[in-house]
């Protein structure tokens, strides 16, 4: 029965999900044959470069605001209101409904950051490339590149280990965000009434708690790495120190926020409903 | 085997009591009206039947078994609303009934569909609200379930609808199972039931075989009910 629920749930988020993430894709080669083209080496390119760039950040924005909304508000839709009428009423058990919500709603959100990070990188990859190729703003023999200093230096891993380590923070980050909003939505349905406002209040609650700690958690662990440094050490080690403490640290953070969120998720997909 | 048993169900909402202590059993074979005025408890009984809702106490059994997967299975339930995804295609939702209940019979589907003139590739958004409640019906009336649980069928639905209703729900259940059937138009009704159940404030007022009861006090149901809840 989860795989039926996957396929549905599949072809009911691909409806508005998959135009998005199209959109995102069109928008990405759009942006790299312009910055391939010479149209932004003029000095006049400026005022239309920049309302260019602001537009493309707005939209990656949107799209994952729209993405990560979608997810919430499906969850609830189709459980919680007149749909989950039906939903509620098929031979399946809750822990097979909230598994093919999860499953399909944590893919849509890792494609979508990963499709989001490629846009980037594209991007960036691009406009070096057009810099490179057509060397007009950029004079190399002022550069002073050490080459004894590698990637690892300055990022704290080697370039496979910082893209691996970039996928799991992606992919436990997807799992934890798409939980809170479970959760908040779960606990929000316990309540007699007001439901879902109590959900909305539930999560901006949980939101908070969690930014605290994770701040807190990512602060203390650098503030004991950095007190003993001299200055000209903190210069030059410390984004690698920083990356080499955060991703391992971030990805902890995340990894407990999920079995958390899902333990409490299980607890209450578990009880019995009440279907306003 | 007694298809549905409730034992001593109450539903409260804070301290409003929907439901008090209502106990009855169910056989395989009987059509079931559930009646009573509205706000009597009616829909709230059926969704605690059906899984929707919890009790505050009391337990349901479905072929001896509470409320799961299981009893979902051999369940056909219409609710009072549109319950249906309104921006999906009617054969969509019939190949979703199709795939999630291993009784459903999709060629029934589409023959009453097609008798109706309802075209399987519209959207269900398209159709007025009368249209879309009757392809609700045709949905869980083509299912060959032992239990079909029927919350107000015939409210809000012109006399010719209500004919066309009711003939779909008697020309397509199986003798073997059981309809429930909730409503307080009671004379449109009264000739198919064989068991009657009054609600009255959240209690069980009546549950009597309605040839008995006609028998009892020379009366139609109709007549019984009005004076039972005459306000």
């Amino acid at each position: 029965m989860l795989k039926k629920l996957l396929k549905y749930e599949w072809k009911e988020t691909a409806r508005l999900l998959l135009p998005i993430n199209l959109a995102l894709i069109v928008l990405t080669v759009l942006g790299c044959a312009m910055l391939s083209t010479s149209i932004f080496d003029s000095e006049v390119s400026i005022f239309f470069a920049v309302p260019l760039l602001i537009l493309y950040i707005i939209s990656i924005i949107a799209f994952s605001s729209v993405t990560i909304i979608y997810i919430y508000v499906r969850f609830y839709k189709n459980l919680y209101t007149a749909e989950g009428y039906l939903m509620h009423t098929l031979p399946v058990t809750p822990m097979q409904l909230f598994h093919s919500k999860l499953i399909v709603g944590c893919s849509w959100f890792c494609l979508n950051s990963l499709l989001s990070s490629l846009s980037f990188m594209a991007l960036g990859f691009a406009a070096g490339f057009h810099q490179a190729s057509t060397n007009i703003y950029l004079d190399t023999t002022n550069i002073n590149l050490d080459p004894s200093i590698s990637f690892a230096d300055i990022f704290g891993y080697p370039v496979p280990v910082f893209l691996l380590w970039l996928l799991a923070i992606m992919v436990f980050s997807a799992f934890s965000s798409i939980l809170m909003g479970y959760v908040s939505i779960l606990l929000g349905q316990q309540m007699e009434r007001n439901k879902l406002a109590a959900s909305v209040a539930f999560y901006f609650g949980i939101y908070m708690v969690i930014q605290i700690i994770t701040s807190v958690a990512m602060m203390v662990p650098e503030f004991l790495i950095m007190k003993d440094m001299t200055d000209e050490e903190f210069m030059t080690i410390m984004l690698s120190e920083t990356f080499r403490m955060a991703f391992p640290m971030m990805t902890i953070i995340y990894l407990i926020m999920s079995i958390v969120f899902y333990i409490i998720c299980r607890v209450l997909m578990n009880r019995r409903v009440n279907l306003d | 085997m007694t298809l549905l048993e409730c034992k001593n169900l109450t539903k409260l909402y804070g301290k409003h009591t929907a439901l008090s202590d209502i106990s009855f059993q169910i056989d395989s074979g009987h059509i079931i009206g559930i009646l009573g005025p509205n706000g009597s408890g009616k829909t709230t009984l059926l969704k605690l039947i059906t899984g929707l809702l919890s009790p505050t106490s009391g337990t349901v059994y479905v072929k001896e078994e509470p409320i799961g997967p299981a009893s979902k299975s051999i369940i056909s339930y219409l609710p009072d609303h549109t319950y249906l995804n309104k921006n999906l295609r009617i054969q969509d939702i019939i190949d979703f009934f199709a795939d999630f209940y291993e009784d459903f019979d999709s060629l029934r589907a589409y023959d009453m569909m097609a008798k109706l003139q309802i075209n399987p590739r519209q959207k269900l958004k398209t159709l007025s609200k009368g249209t879309q409640e009757k392809v609700q019906l045709i949905l869980v009336m083509s299912r060959h379930a032992s239990l079909y649980i029927l919350d107000e069928p015939l409210a809000g639905v012109d006399p010719a609808a209500r004919d066309y209703i009711l003939d779909t729900i008697l020309s397509n259940y199986d003798e073997n199972a059981s309809i429930l059937i909730s409503t307080h138009l009671i004379s449109d009704i009264e000739n198919i039931l064989d068991e009657v159940i009054f609600i009255q404030d959240g209690s069980l007022h009546t549950h009597a075989l309605v040839d008995e009861l006609r028998e009892k006090d020379h009366k139609s149901i109709d007549t019984i009910f009005r004076e039972v809840f005459k306000c």
